[in-house]
């Protein structure tokens, strides 16, 4: 069967282009036609700062979907990683003075954007690690998801509840951007700027995942999902893989983490709570589980419907759970799972397949492929 | 003298923090039991679970007034149970062909929607339940203690009654032996001739009641607002991780372990309170993955 993936450096050039074309694509917010307003653009101002988030949570549902869609494992905890990626840097940058049990521990403010990245990385890569070793021996399935989903409970309990260091419910704010070499110093407090800040550092995370995918690594990782059991059989080291998996995945929610606290100049216990991982899982069903770009589309999809629901209607968050039901139940393949079946069955098969059992199995049987009833 | 009063009063304090942990241990049970009887038998977990909870509550205070406080609370089960029946025959059954997490997916969406609902319906802040009758809102005196009966006696008795009544259903009737055999394997079971969707909608209202009448017996006790769903449902994991997925005694075990362990925190560290259960788990996650009573094997 030949390959129907394309060759690499099309598709980074296609993420490229879509990071460059991605502001023209957002929605003003609301359309501001007043003439007597004084703003000279007709949209609201907020636009770029949408996509600049856009961005963000595209880079914490690659994460998320390495492990759901590529090694088939829900992890329902990844808001943990986004919190601690944004907490640290935002503790560094902010300065913090605090007692355990006697000791002073002080940290002046200070404004250094690298070591703030080092940072986030750091502890992320240590609590993941940790967190991996201690629950990936010990469970699988759902009862993984459940694990994950308590375990990210711990962080947001901490930081909610730890007010000295983290400011409790209110969280910290004022935190300066960082100064890049080379560059003015407030350069990166305008929204432009910073989008295109996070569109460099946005596409070399993408290149990243995109090459961890492809790679050997992400090829064992395909194996596990799906078929654990025949892996192990093939002499791999079932349980290492997933722990690379899990530590792997949970460095990019680090990196947006780390880009969404500058973003927001604040970061409050919200970010690790279970709406958020709820968020990202959402994003990666929507975009497509198990599709390298479908995440991406997933966060800008999200953002779509967030940004225009949420302002009309106070419960907005129903609308969010529908669109989870509809998905789960009708298209578990996601938008850029669409694509791949009109690709592979043509357009009017596909929805035959949306419905019918007898049209599934006929259209596979004509691809020569094992019926398979949706799943990453 | 004066160290002597104090010792007493830590007493009291410790008393006090002990039947709270206990109240909250029963009701811990009841969700988490309802939990793990779908999960035992049907392999797929319900994060509405929660969602079914806080609507037992709702229920019950808007009942209350109207058809007055045992009937409220029978009906607020019932109701709960009959949509829990409906909910699976309708939304959850398309998806057992696919690989559990998609239930998980759903229900976390369908959680969402009913919040909201109740948002919508019965406001953002904390509703308060109407009053008690008077042979349960007093309290028992034992020297110069205090037990308040509805706390520490109606709700444990009920508790304990309920649990026969499960125990019963799960050893000693037809249903029960299909229901011990289908968590074993289903598929022999539906071999056998079984018709195991009805089974499972069955079961899943039975999960369902035990979770509504949980909220319902909740309702006087606690503040009953939307955000109940997301933070019981979690606990309730813990619970059940802590017990054993499938295990009627590990239910109730992990129950009364995290609800008098995490009241008596109070004492020593408040800011610690919620984090109490989640130490436990990874605890036992350490020494015994399965939880205590759970079986080998099984989602391990």
């Amino acid at each position: 069967m030949k390959s129907r993936r394309a060759a690499p450096w099309i598709t980074l050039v296609a993420i490229a282009a879509g990071l460059i074309l991605l502001p023209l694509f957002m929605p003003g917010g609301s359309l501001d036609l007043n003439p007597l307003s004084g703003n000279r653009f007709p949209f609201h101002a907020g636009f770029i700062d949408l996509a600049t988030t856009v961005l963000v949570f595209a880079l914490f549902a690659l994460g998320f979907n390495m492990l759901f869609g590529h090694s088939g494992e829900l992890s329902f905890g990844h808001a943990m990683f986004f919190s601690i990626g944004a907490y640290a840097p935002a503790l560094y940058t902010k300065g913090f003075k605090v007692d355990i049990a006697g000791l002073h521990l002080h940290h002046d403010a200070t404004n250094n954007g690298f070591i703030a990245l080092v940072l986030a990385l750091g502890f992320v890569l240590l609590w993941a690690f940790l967190l991996a070793r201690l629950i990936v021996p010990r469970s699988s399935g759902i009862y993984y998801s459940m694990i994950t989903m308590a375990f990210a409970q711990v962080i947001y309990f901490i930081t909610f509840r730890w007010s000295e260091l983290t400011g409790g419910e209110d969280g910290i704010q004022g935190i300066a951007r960082p100064v890049l070499p080379g560059l003015p110093a407030n350069w990166l407090a305008n929204s432009t700027h910073f989008y295109i800040f996070t569109a460099v550092v946005a596409f070399v995370a993408i290149a990243a995942n995109y090459w961890i995918v492809r790679s050997p690594f992400g090829s064992v990782l395909h194996a596990l999902r799906e078929n654990r059991q025949r892996a192990r059989f093939l002499g791999y080291d079932v349980n290492r893989y997933r722990v690379n998996a899990f530590v792997l995945s949970a460095l990019f929610p680090a990196v947006g983490g780390w880009l969404w606290t500058y973003l927001q100049q604040a970061i409050n216990p919200d970010a690790g709570g279970i709406d958020y991982s709820g968020r990202v899982v959402m994003m990666s069903l929507l975009g497509g589980i198990g599709t390298f770009v479908g995440p991406m589309i997933g966060a800008f999809v999200y953002w779509d419907i967030q940004n225009s629901v949420a302002q009309q209607w106070k419960y907005w968050p129903a609308a969010l759970g529908a669109v989870f039901v509809v998905f789960v139940l009708a298209a578990p393949a996601g938008i850029a799972g669409a694509f791949v079946a009109f690709q592979r069955y043509g357009f009017a098969n596909s929805i035959r397949r949306l419905f019918s059992r007898e049209a599934r199995l006929e259209t596979d049987l004509a691809e020569e492929l094992p019926a398979r009833e949706g799943g990453p | 003298m004066g160290h002597l009063a104090e010792s007493a009063g830590v007493l009291h304090n410790v008393s006090d923090q002990f039947f709270n942990g206990v109240t909250l241990g029963m009701l811990y049970i009841l969700v988490a039991l309802g939990l793990n009887i779908i999960l035992g038998l049907m392999g797929v977990i319900n994060f509405s679970h929660g969602a079914f909870f806080m609507l037992g509550a709702y229920m019950a205070f808007t009942l209350a007034p109207h058809v007055g406080f045992w009937p409220s609370m029978f009906l607020a089960a019932l109701i709960i149970g009959a949509f829990g029946m409906l909910f699976e025959s309708t939304l959850i059954r398309p998806l057992y062909r696919r690989i559990p997490e998609y239930t998980l997916l759903l229900t976390y969406g369908t959680a969402m929607i009913f919040e909201q609902i109740v948002r919508r319906v019965w406001g953002d802040d904390a509703v308060r339940y109407p009053n008690l009758p008077n042979y349960l809102s007093g309290s028992i005196e034992l020297g110069s203690f205090q037990f308040p009966i509805y706390k520490d006696v109606f709700l444990v008795l009920i508790t304990v009654l309920i649990l026969a009544g499960v125990w019963l259903l799960v050893n000693k009737t037809n249903i029960g032996m299909i229901i011990r055999a289908g968590t074993r394997d289903a598929e022999m079971v539906k071999i056998l001739g079984i018709n195991m969707p009805v089974m499972f909608t069955l079961v899943f209202g039975i999960g369902s009641f035990m979770a509504g009448l949980a909220g319902a017996l909740a309702a006087p006790v606690y503040a009953i607002i939307p955000s109940l769903a997301s933070q019981w449902i979690i606990l309730t994991f813990v619970v059940v991780i802590v017990g054993g997925i499938g295990s009627f005694w590990g239910a109730i075990v992990g129950g009364l372990i995290i609800g008098i362990l995490s009241s008596l925190m109070e004492l020593i560290s408040p800011p610690a309170v919620e984090l109490t259960g989640f130490i436990i788990m990874g605890l036992i996650l350490l020494v015994r993955p399965r939880g205590i009573f759970g079986v080998e094997g099984l989602f391990e």
